[in-house]
């Protein structure tokens, strides 16, 4: 700012005294050489309209309204409590539900919705069809289900109950099987006869003579070997029984 | 705004874990803070993030206040204006005050503010008048030096005396009138070939 005298006020003391002078403040002498000076200067007269008109705008300007939002934030960074009730000052009061309508909206309509997409519904059969099978391999029948997650102690009678059943069923197909063999060798008993007995030549008794080593080849006579190719073999019956008994026992 | 001793209670309070009286302070302050930022930063998203980064500032910070060296909204506003600064320096949003008709953008045929400025020859309502007025004034705000804005914002819109200016801008009294003078002329100036029915 140039610094003129006008009126016995330079420029710099009109700049000085231009925010009093637009805050009301100034008056007497000083205010009448500060007008003075004003209406001759031409720099610190258009300065004044300038700053008033300013300032005019300025106070226009009306306060902005921050986010409802806000208050809650500022308090959710600073303390980490989240004020619900900044969020919602007024809340609309809610119609009463019963607790099986809030139970049905909050639980079982979820788990619905998923079950009813078809990707899980094979899901879920595949995962009901392998529950199914592996309690009936265990002997649990699903009336016993219940019972079994109330009393874990009846897991165990469970447990050896199955394992008693199938050792009786191994028991008994033991008795079968050894049954079996002695009807086999009832049959397999020739009728007497007369005249003396004799020896039935064996065809591969080879203990009456000096171990040879055998380099044949087995594939040219693998037809003896089956029996049921081959109706001029032995029979059978003609076979020896080897009675098998297994006594392992499951634990 | 303020008596002294009641925000001192509060300040006290909140320094030892009352969260209630940290929640009042939030309440008296937020608005005025927002608007501070609101018109230094121009946008309402950038305020909104300024005003709570103030107030998480002001909370850790909140036992170095003291009562006899100032009001406690001066030492807010200087918190204020401090991040405000920080803000338009990171951001590189070093405007100088420049006319209305110098172009916005950095393409020659861009369109001057003075022609952005939306025709008020017929408005059809007093209200949208009154905000479209408002929004010029806020745009023309934004288009002063960073210097000449804050101090036409303490003091025109926060109503903030000289003294408490001249404490937050740590400058000298003289200094600050200085400032509001050119702000508000240079805000003027800016406006006159918008508003020349007006003027």
């Amino acid at each position: 700012m140039p610094d003129h005298t006008r009126n016995g006020m330079q420029c710099n003391e009109f700049d000085t005294l231009l925010s009093d002078a637009l805050d009301g403040i100034l008056g007497g002498a000083v205010l009448d050489r500060f007008q003075a000076h004003a209406r001759i200067c031409k720099t610190c007269g258009p300065l004044l309209a300038e700053a008033e008109a300013g300032r005019t705008w300025l106070k226009g300007l009306t306060e902005v309204e921050p986010p409802a939002s806000m208050v809650a934030n500022i308090l959710a960074s600073t303390t980490g409590v989240d004020t619900q009730r900044l969020w919602t000052p007024a809340r609309a009061p809610q119609p009463r539900v019963s607790w099986w309508e809030q139970v049905q909206a909050s639980y079982l309509e979820p788990i619905w919705a998923v079950v009813r997409q078809p990707r899980f519904a094979m899901s879920f059969g595949m995962a009901f069809f392998a529950i199914s099978v592996t309690l009936t391999a265990l002997g649990i029948k699903p009336g016993e289900v219940a019972t079994l997650v109330a009393h874990p102690a009846t897991i165990r009678h469970t447990y050896y109950n199955t394992q008693a059943r199938v050792i009786r069923y191994f028991d008994n197909s033991r008795s079968v099987l050894e049954l079996n063999a002695m009807v086999r060798a009832i049959r397999r008993t020739p009728p007497a006869e007369p005249g003396p007995a004799q020896p039935k030549e064996r065809k591969n008794d080879t203990t009456q003579q000096p171990e040879q080593k055998q380099e044949r080849n087995y594939s040219q006579t693998g037809n003896q070997l089956i029996l049921a190719d081959n109706p001029l073999g032995p029979s059978v019956n003609d076979l020896p029984v080897v009675s098998v008994t297994t006594y392992r026992r499951f634990v | 705004m303020e008596d002294v001793q009641v925000v001192a209670m509060l300040v006290r309070r909140c320094i030892a874990g009352d969260s209630a009286a940290w929640e009042e302070i939030v309440q008296n302050y937020n608005r005025k803070i927002y608007n501070i930022c609101y018109r230094f930063a121009g946008s309402a998203d950038d305020a909104q993030d300024l005003t709570q980064e103030v107030f998480i500032k002001m909370y850790r910070t909140l036992s170095s206040y003291d009562p006899s060296k100032g009001a406690f909204v001066t030492w807010v506003a200087t918190i204020t204006r401090n991040l405000l600064v920080d803000h338009f320096r990171k951001t590189k949003q070093d405007r100088l005050t420049d006319s209305m008709d110098t172009t916005a953008s950095e393409h020659e045929d861009a369109q001057p503010l003075s022609e952005q400025i939306p025709d008020q020859s017929a408005p059809p309502d007093a209200r949208v008048r009154q905000r479209e007025v408002s929004e010029t004034v806020h745009q023309a705000l934004g288009k002063l030096s960073p210097e000449l804005r804050e101090a036409v914002i303490l003091r025109d819109l926060q109503d903030m005396d000289y003294r408490e200016i001249a404490t937050v801008l740590k400058v000298p009294e003289g200094t600050v009138k200085s400032r509001i003078n050119r702000g508000r002329a240079e805000l003027a100036r800016l406006l006159q070939r918008t508003y020349r029915q007006v003027m």
